[in-house]
């Protein structure tokens, strides 16, 4: 016999009828999808077990969302559903091996078990790392559509491979002052980007910027 | 050194930052601003502290970016099907002008249809000659690695139900990436298309079909599979012979594994879901039975038993209101055999026949019985008792898991208040900063309050443990709602009044 599993096809559009919210959960996902991915990949996991960590993690907060009705007092869902997801995270990268957190998984079981030791501020100070990791790579993705190719570029080359500001103009044929520019516009967008999700959730980088 | 005689303006510097670079405004302050350093600083400085490049530079300049592709589960941005001509792409060209193409060993005759997994196709298998159906998993599902394994670990799974009410599995297969389905081919037409087709069927076809897919159901449980999507569409109708099969074991998973990243959004038809299933709560093989319900259900008056504008408004009725019977819609349909659907369609599962073989045995009985001594009916007075919501199992069900509800929240925030009080010196923390230590002290303690309440109350508890265990964190410390008891009572005297008004309301437009 099999055991019962989850349905999570719809449990979402019943739970999130606001447009926000969904846009919300799109945002998390992209957040959570390669966090919780690296995460596991960085505890031994293979890729396909830590493709089924990413779905467990998923389904679980999916499933959590059904508790989002109940109090609306708790402030907005976004905030909510990314506190949620924190905690749940960094309860399974250290939770103790008799205590599953409830999907029973074998993968997550696995992962569980072979990291028992009790829960270290290492832990949650990784997790916050790589969350930020993650908000600035969905920041970059965001921005980078939002930008010429060529922009884009001149930023990359210049503020993150740090290449000469000369090279870089040469290269792109574009003007020294030009690839200023395009360093300022894209700072300040992805500036924006990150604020976005850092006034919905304050507590994730604010206690990563008291580093 | 400046091309331009004027300085930019603030407004002009915040046109380089975040307006449209193909406008006139833009390259007209570029150009100055290109060539003119202050303006240059100036735009810097308005652009935003300088370190944000240094964090920039140190979170993603060794990002692992192919370790992103592989982390994303879902599909990206897909909306409805291709079409058919892109969707058959995928095939080589075939070694016979009239056909479409050809997939291994399979040669393409023709596209049956399209579903919210993927096309059937009509093929011929060349070294067994024999026709076949193949369904290919749909593009955007292929690219999610769960999806695709998904999809060929189910499909192993049904190929092991061997039933003469079940399509058969041939085989599993994959051409290069794609997964695709090998199926025993079954010339006609679904139930679906039937009643598009015919209107409503009579009783006795109802119940002919009923007992076949009751008994497919019977031998896929038997097997530890549930089907998940028991709908019309996925009962084939045999041609010129009175035999149905069932289609489609398990494959709903597939579709979950891959819309849960993009939102939930349904592909497909809501109608025939249980409201475990609509819920998102775990299911088992009754989650088949309410689905079969709504099967006879449609059978019996021609259309679903919730409907509604919208998929969403279809599984909030699927969860909260009561189906009209079918004898009142159509009163060609005998007492017993509306009785039946009745409790097929209970929200509540352990309220249904306990297993398809049940279901099975009471649609015989009843066959047998009709076949000897006709059918029976019900006369006005029942018909007055039958229409008051107020009896309907439905409210009565919905009541009480509102009230589980209820009580679920009381215990627990009871324990979080005095959990809080007697360690007064501790430091206030944030949510999140809260130890392991004391999420399982909380824990510990919650569970104690749980464990001597009602086994019904514990029951659907363990079903949300994963959620009460996230969801209890997620309090901010300084909730004043948490603090305050008495609101519960409020909360949940609300939630009663607001569960019977919507049944009622609900169950009036029914009648219309
Ligand atoms: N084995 C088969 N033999 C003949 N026709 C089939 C077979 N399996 C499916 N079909 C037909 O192919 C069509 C498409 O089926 P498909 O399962 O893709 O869609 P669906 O059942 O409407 O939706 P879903 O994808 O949700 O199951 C349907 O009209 C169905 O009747
Ligand atoms: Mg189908
Ligand atoms: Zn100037």
């Amino acid at each position: 016999m099999k055991s019962p599993v989850p349905d999570t096809r719809n449990s979402l559009i019943l739970r999130l009828p606001d447009k926000h919210d969904v846009e919300a959960w799109d945002q998390f996902v992209s957040i959570y999808e390669p966090l919780v991915y690296r995460l596991a990949r960085s505890k031994g996991l293979q890729d396909a077990d830590a493709r089924e960590v990413v779905q467990e993690v998923l389904v679980s907060v999916s499933r959590a969302i059904e508790q989002w009705e109940f109090d609306p007092e708790r402030g907005r869902f976004r905030d909510w559903l990314f506190r949620i997801a924190r905690n749940l995270m960094i309860k399974f990268m250290t939770r103790r091996k008799h205590r599953p957190i409830g999907t029973g998984d074998s993968g997550i079981a696995q992962m569980l078990e072979q990291h028992a030791d009790p829960v270290s501020e290492e832990e949650s100070e990784r997790f916050d790392l790589e969350y930020r990791r993650e908000v600035f790579r969905w920041a970059a993705e965001q921005v980078q559509e939002q930008v010429k190719e060529r922009t884009w570029q001149a930023f990359w080359l210049s503020s993150i491979e740090g290449h000469q500001t000369e090279d870089v103009a040469l290269k792109l044929e574009m003007s020294v002052g030009a690839i200023h520019i395009a360093r300022s516009r894209i700072r300040s967008r992805l500036r924006e980007a990150i604020k976005t999700l850092e006034q919905d959730n304050t507590e994730n980088i604010s206690s990563h910027n008291a580093r | 050194m400046t091309s331009h005689l004027k300085h930019t303006n603030d407004t002009e510097l915040q046109i380089l930052l975040c307006g449209d670079e193909d406008s006139d405004e833009y390259r007209r302050t570029a150009a100055h601003v290109e060539t003119c350093e202050a303006c240059q600083k100036r735009l810097d400085t308005v652009a935003g502290p300088t370190q944000l490049d240094a964090e920039t530079r140190e979170l993603l300049s060794d990002y692992p970016w192919e370790a992103l592709s592989n982390s994303r589960t879902g599909f990206q941005g897909t909306d409805g099907l291709p079409d058919q001509a892109e969707s058959l792409t995928f095939l080589n060209p075939p070694s016979h002008p009239e056909m479409l193409g050809r997939l291994g060993r399979y040669e393409i005759e023709r596209m049956i249809g399209s579903g919210g997994m993927g096309l059937v196709l009509k093929a011929f298998d060349t070294e067994l000659n024999r026709p076949v159906a193949i369904k290919v998993l749909a593009q955007h599902l292929a690219h999610s690695g769960a999806a695709r394994q998904r999809f060929a670990r189910e499909s192993r799974a049904v190929a092991a139900v061997v039933h003469e009410h079940v399509v058969a599995i041939h085989n599993v297969e994959a051409d290069d990436q794609n997964p695709f389905l090998v199926m025993q081919y079954v010339a006609g037409e679904s139930l679906q298309a039937r009643v598009d087709r015919e209107g409503p069927l009579d009783a006795k076809e109802v119940m002919r079909i009923g007992i076949q897919a009751a008994s497919g159901l019977a031998a896929a449980h038997e097997q530890g599979v549930i089907h998940r999507d028991v709908k019309p569409a996925n009962i084939l109708l045999e041609q010129g012979v009175e035999r149905i099969l069932l289609t489609d074991f398990g494959l709903a998973r597939t579709v979950d594994d891959a819309s849960l990243t993009h939102t939930g959004i349904i592909a497909g038809t809501p109608h025939y879901m249980s409201p475990e299933q609509a819920n998102g709560d775990t299911i088992d093989q009754r989650t088949d039975l309410f689905s079969l319900g709504s099967v006879l259900y449609f059978m019996a008056t021609g259309r679903p038993p919730f409907r509604a504008e919208r998929a969403m408004g279809v599984l909030n009725r699927v969860c909260h209101d009561t189906h009209r019977p079918v004898w009142q819609v159509n009163s060609d349909i005998p007492d017993d055999l509306s009785d039946i659907i009745d409790r097929l369609l209970e929200k509540k599962a352990s309220r249904r026949f306990a297993s398809a073989v049940e279901v099975r045995e009471s649609l015989v009985r009843l066959l047998a019985r009709t076949q000897q001594h006709g059918t029976r009916h019900r006369n006005r007075v029942k018909s007055f008792v039958r229409q008051r919501p107020f009896l309907s199992s439905g409210a009565i069900v919905c009541l009480a898991s509102v009230i589980v509800a209820g009580f679920m929240f009381i215990p627990s925030s009871v324990e979080r208040t005095r959990f809080r009080s007697i360690q007064p010196t501790e430091p206030v923390a944030p949510d999140n900063n809260i130890s392991l230590a004391q999420q399982d002290q909380a824990i510990a303690a919650e569970s104690a309050v749980y464990s001597a309440t009602a086994q019904e109350i514990s029951a659907r508890l363990q079903q949300l443990e994963a959620t009460s265990n996230a969801a209890q964190f997620a309090q901010p410390a300084s909730d004043g709602f948490w603090q305050d008891s008495a609101s519960f009572k409020v909360r949940l005297d609300q939630l009663e009044r607001d569960t019977f008004r919507d049944s009622s309301i609900s169950s009036t437009k029914e009648e219309r």
